[in-house]
């Protein structure tokens, strides 16, 4: 599904990603794991094409990550940031931002098996918690129904419990490949495979 | 209808008085503004006669080619001014706000003058100059507010518009947010006025046509037409603008360059 062969990433002169070669394959759970500033935020950044490597070459189910093909790529995929502070009011407003459409069944049940009521993803962003925000948020993402997961730091304002639950959704029926990048232990030990950065 | 009656250069003088009440009342407040206003009065009686000295040289050779390059100049100047508000970068965006600014124009005045008026001497200066100058005039602050709303939109909250990208794959969906801001801002204000315009502001054509001896129901459907000319005038160089821009602000992958340098960045830390 996902290949990278011989990726090198600088910024400002300094060498975050050296040399890196791995490949995803479809369906799989792979969590890139490491400390801060080691490039595993960078390594999402790229898979989208916001960010080219140094050297090296990524394909995504078969095409080169390229201006021709990237189109293509982001279409297959949804993408959960770590920084869930997006300017809208609530979920409703940012699932129609993406789609164009008024919500599907769909959002509204991937948001109850998060712990997310109905009522809340029309709530004004504003008035509820991070982690409430970073639920709705994946929901949204999810509901796109995308072959492709890519998930920053999924936990990062995520109790146990609600962890939990966003590792059962994504545990579920249908075949979708989900890379995240996480220092969470927990995560880690929930992916298929973690490559270390 | 009487003829207008002019205004003597005594009376002109004495219509200066005016400027000590915002006088009397800078001093007595100590604003500091006195020197300005001074300043601004002299350069608005320099400029207006020196505009009525060109006007007049204009008006009297009345060619297409004159009429033309005075409105093409009215554009680079408008162009010039909103690259400078907005602070963008001149290399970059001087050419998609002329452009849009050219196009713009040209579609209004063909209509209005060609189509509404129906001119026999489609470049006639009476008709052509004021025309133009009212809707470019009109469409800088509309522009240069849209403008820095939809730049700083991009710039400031530019993770929203990479959110839309990704999960929707199209940038014309990603853009949309920022385009309907910059619009609601932009026009919101010119909708304002237009709803209020013979209640609480009596525009200055209007105003100017009855007094220059027309009738004030001439002078209404000129206004009414000119407002909308503006309005649509305005719509259009914004939107364009903001099209035209586009080319230069987004490279292949989607990512948003440097607005302010013109510069790629890349790998991009957003």
């Amino acid at each position: 599904m996902i290949r990278a062969k011989n990726i090198q990433l600088s910024f400002n002169g300094k060498t975050v990603i050296k040399d890196l070669t791995f490949e995803i394959g479809n369906g799989e759970n792979v969590c890139f794991s490491g400390a801060s500033g080691k490039g595993k935020s960078s390594l999402l950044k790229m898979l989208q094409g916001y960010i080219l490597p140094d050297a090296g070459s990524i394909s995504v189910k078969g095409l080169e990550l390229n201006e021709k093909n990237i189109a293509t790529i982001r279409s297959n995929m949804a993408y959960i940031p770590q920084n869930v502070n997006l300017p809208v009011n609530n979920g409703i407003e940012l699932l129609e931002l993406i789609t164009g459409d008024k919500p599907a069944e769909r959002v509204f049940s991937i948001a109850a098996r998060l712990g997310i009521p109905e009522a809340m993803l029309e709530q004004g962003f504003d008035e509820i918690s991070g982690g409430q925000k970073q639920r709705i948020v994946i929901a949204v993402c999810l509901s796109l129904d995308r072959e492709i997961i890519l998930l920053d730091e999924p936990t990062s304002s995520l109790d146990d419990e609600s962890i939990g639950k966003l590792m059962d959704v994504l545990k579920g029926p249908g075949e979708r490949t989900v890379v995240s990048a996480s220092h969470n232990h927990e995560w880690i030990r929930f992916a298929d495979r973690s490559i270390a950065l | 209808m009487n003829d207008m009656i002019d205004i003597g250069l005594g009376e002109l003088l004495t219509g200066f008085l005016m400027l000590a009440i915002p006088v009397l009342v800078f001093i007595y407040f100590r604003t500091g503004m006195v020197k300005d206003v001074f300043i601004s009065s002299a350069r608005m009686i320099a400029q207006l006669f020196l505009v009525a000295l060109y006007l007049d040289w204009i008006f009297d050779m009345n060619s297409a080619w004159i009429n033309s390059l005075w409105v093409i100049i009215m554009v680079l100047i408008g162009a010039g001014t909103m690259v400078y508000r907005v602070r963008l970068s001149w290399r970059i965006f001087l050419v998609p706000l002329v452009l849009a600014g050219l196009l713009s124009i040209a579609i209004i005045d063909g209509f209005f003058l060609g189509v509404v008026i129906r001119l026999d001497y489609f470049f006639d200066a009476r008709y052509f100059i004021p025309i133009s100058g009212m809707v470019l005039g009109n469409s800088i602050n509309h522009n240069i507010v849209g403008l820095t709303s939809y730049f700083e939109g991009l710039s400031k909250r530019r993770e929203l518009y990479y959110f839309i990208l990704t999960n929707n794959g199209s940038r014309r969906k990603a853009i949309r947010p920022y385009i309907q801001e910059a619009l609601r801002k932009g026009l919101g204000p010119l909708l304002a006025n237009m709803s209020v315009i013979g209640l609480i502001s009596l525009p200055g054509m209007m105003t100017g046509q009855i007094l220059g001896g027309a009738s004030p129901v001439t002078a209404i459907k000129y206004q009414v037409m000119i407002m909308v000319a503006i309005f649509a005038g305005c719509t259009m160089i914004l939107i364009m603008s903001i099209l035209y821009s586009n080319i230069f602000v987004f490279d292949k992958y989607g990512n948003i360059i440097n607005l302010r340098s013109g510069k790629q960045i890349r790998n991009n830390s957003r």
